[in-house]
C-alpha cells in the first residue's frame, strides 16, 4: 500500500506543464505505480481541460477559414524516431523494472557511479538546470545526514529505506522542504530510489560541493 | 446536430462560435466527429470540430502566451495534430475536450522549451505521451481489451461491419499484432488501431445489451 503521494498542487502543475520537467518525471513515475494518483490525474486534466477551454475568443472568420484550409492542405506531422527504449536497469548485478514513465526517458540515463556508503547514482539527463537520479542502496547503506537549501523530492522504485521520520516503500514519494534534516538509510533490504533535487546550482561550484558529502549523490 | 458545412454560400453564422446550441455540442457528438476524421477522413467532420476548438484554444492560448502570433501557432498546430491523429483518440482516456487540451498542454511545453534553445532537453511527449503510436495503448486500454473474453468475440464478430470483423478476427483469433495486420492488408498502423478500438467499442455494447 502507497502511503506517501505528491500534494494536489504538486499534480495540478504536474497535469499543467508547469512543473519543472525533472520533477516532472518522478511525479508521472508515482503516477504509473499508484493507481490513486493516476484516478486524480485523470480527474485534474477533466477539470481542467473544461476550466481552460470553456471560454472562446472572436476568431474572424477570414482567419479562421484560412488555417481550416491550411491545416486539411497540411502534411502529417513527422513522427519523431523512437528512441532506444530500456526495460530495466541493472546495478550491482540486480535487476529493476522500469515503470513506463522512466522506460521513455531511458536514453536519457547515464552511467552508475559508486558514491561512499553503499550508494550507487546513474544521472537522468532531463535538462541543463535538474538534477534527478537513479539512487541505489544495497542493503545496511545510509546517506550522510544532510540539511539542503532547495527542495527535495523522492520515489521508492523498489525496496525499503528510512529515515528518523518513517518507512518508505515502492511507490512512496517523499517531498521534502527546505532546509529539512534527515538521513535515509536502508536495513536488511536494498533498495532503488529516484531522487530529484530543485535548483542544483549553487551546489555545482567551489567549495559548497566538496563540503557537502550529500552533494556527489547529484553531481559529479 | 450541426449542418453540413455550405460549399459556396458561407452564411455569416456558420464561423460565429456560438451558432450551434451549446446543447447539441455533447461530448458523445465530438467523439463521433472525431471517429469520423480518423476513420473516414471527414472534412465536413472536421470543420466542425475546428469551429468548436480553435476560438477556445485561442482564447486559452492567448492567457498562455500573450503573445497573439505565438497564440495562432500553437491553435494551428493543435488542430493540425486532431486532424491527422484523431485514431489516437480513445474514448476510454478521457472526452475530447480532455484530449485536445493535453494535445495543447503538450504543444505548449515544446514552444516553451524551444524558446529556451536547447535541443536536448526533455519533450513534451517523453513526459506525457499523447501522439505517440506505440505509447499511445496504455496498460489500461490494454486491461479493458483483456476483459472481452475471445468466447465472447466469436460469438458477436459477426455482427461487426467487414473491415472491423477482419482487423478482430486477425487480433484476437489468429493472434497477429496490430502491425501484422497493417502489413498484411496494406492499410495505416493507425487505421488498424482505430478499427480496433470501435469494433471492441461494438462488441461491448453487444455483449452488454445481451446481460
Ligand atoms: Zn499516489
Amino acid at each position: 500500500m502507497i502511503k506517501f503521494h505528491p500534494n494536489e498542487e504538486l499534480l495540478v502543475q504536474y497535469v499543467q506543464g508547469n512543473l519543472d520537467s525533472a520533477l516532472a518525471v518522478v511525479v508521472g513515475t508515482h503516477i504509473d505505480m499508484c493507481q490513486h494518483c493516476k484516478a486524480h490525474a485523470r480527474d485534474i486534466e477533466t477539470h481542467l481541460s473544461a476550466k481552460e477551454l470553456g471560454a472562446s475568443t472572436d476568431f474572424s472568420e477570414l482567419t479562421m477559414q484560412a488555417m481550416l484550409e491550411d491545416i486539411l492542405n497540411s502534411a502529417a506531422p513527422a513522427i519523431s524516431a523512437p528512441q532506444q527504449i530500456l526495460d530495466k536497469v541493472t546495478v550491482e548485478g540486480k535487476q529493476f523494472r522500469l515503470p513506463p514513465a522512466l522506460k521513455r526517458v531511458s536514453h536519457r540515463l547515464g552511467d552508475w557511479s559508486k558514491v561512499p556508503g553503499s550508494v550507487w547514482r546513474a544521472p537522468l539527463k532531463v535538462d541543463d538546470h535538474s538534477a534527478v537520479n537513479l539512487i541505489y542502496m544495497g542493503a545496511g547503506a545510509s546517506v550522510p545526514e544532510h540539511t539542503h537549501r532547495q527542495h527535495e523530492a523522492t520515489l521508492v522504485i523498489n525496496g525499503t529505506f528510512n529515515d528518523e521520520h518513517d518507512r518508505y516503500h515502492d511507490g512512496d514519494f517523499v517531498f521534502l522542504g527546505a532546509d529539512h534534516r534527515h538521513s535515509p538509510q536502508t536495513a536488511e533490504e536494498d533498495c532503488l530510489t529516484l531522487a530529484w533535487l530543485d535548483a542544483p546550482l549553487q551546489f555545482t561550484s567551489g567549495m559548497a560541493r566538496l563540503l557537502n558529502p550529500f552533494s556527489s549523490l547529484f553531481f559529479k | 446536430m450541426m449542418q453540413v458545412m455550405p460549399e459556396k454560400r458561407v452564411n455569416r453564422q456558420y464561423m460565429k462560435t456560438n451558432s450551434a446550441s451549446p446543447q447539441d455540442i455533447t461530448p458523445e457528438h465530438l467523439a463521433a466527429l472525431l471517429a469520423e476524421v480518423a476513420v473516414q477522413r471527414s472534412r465536413r467532420a472536421f470543420a466542425e470540430l475546428f469551429k468548436h476548438f480553435a476560438p477556445r484554444l485561442q482564447s486559452f492560448a492567448t492567457r498562455q502566451f500573450g503573445n497573439e502570433q505565438t497564440a495562432m501557432d500553437l491553435v494551428q498546430e493543435t488542430m493540425t495534430n486532431v486532424w491527422h491523429k484523431a485514431h489516437l483518440f480513445s474514448p476510454e482516456k478521457g472526452s475530447p475536450t480532455t484530449w485536445i487540451f493535453t494535445i495543447a498542454r503538450n504543444i505548449r511545453f515544446d514552444i516553451l522549451r524551444k524558446s529556451k534553445k536547447n535541443q536536448n532537453d526533455i519533450s513534451a511527449e517523453e513526459l506525457w505521451p499523447v501522439l505517440s503510436e506505440e505509447m499511445s495503448d496504455s496498460d489500461d486500454e490494454f486491461a479493458i481489451d483483456q476483459t472481452i473474453l475471445l468466447q465472447e468475440i466469436t460469438s458477436y464478430y459477426n455482427q461487426l461491419p467487414d473491415a472491423q470483423r477482419e482487423v478482430i478476427v486477425s487480433i484476437y483469433i489468429e493472434g497477429k499484432s496490430q502491425q501484422e495486420v497493417s502489413d498484411e492488408l496494406g492499410i495505416p498502423l493507425g487505421t488498424v488501431k482505430s478499427r480496433t478500438r470501435l469494433a471492441l467499442q461494438k462488441l461491448r455494447e453487444l455483449i452488454t445489451d445481451h446481460d
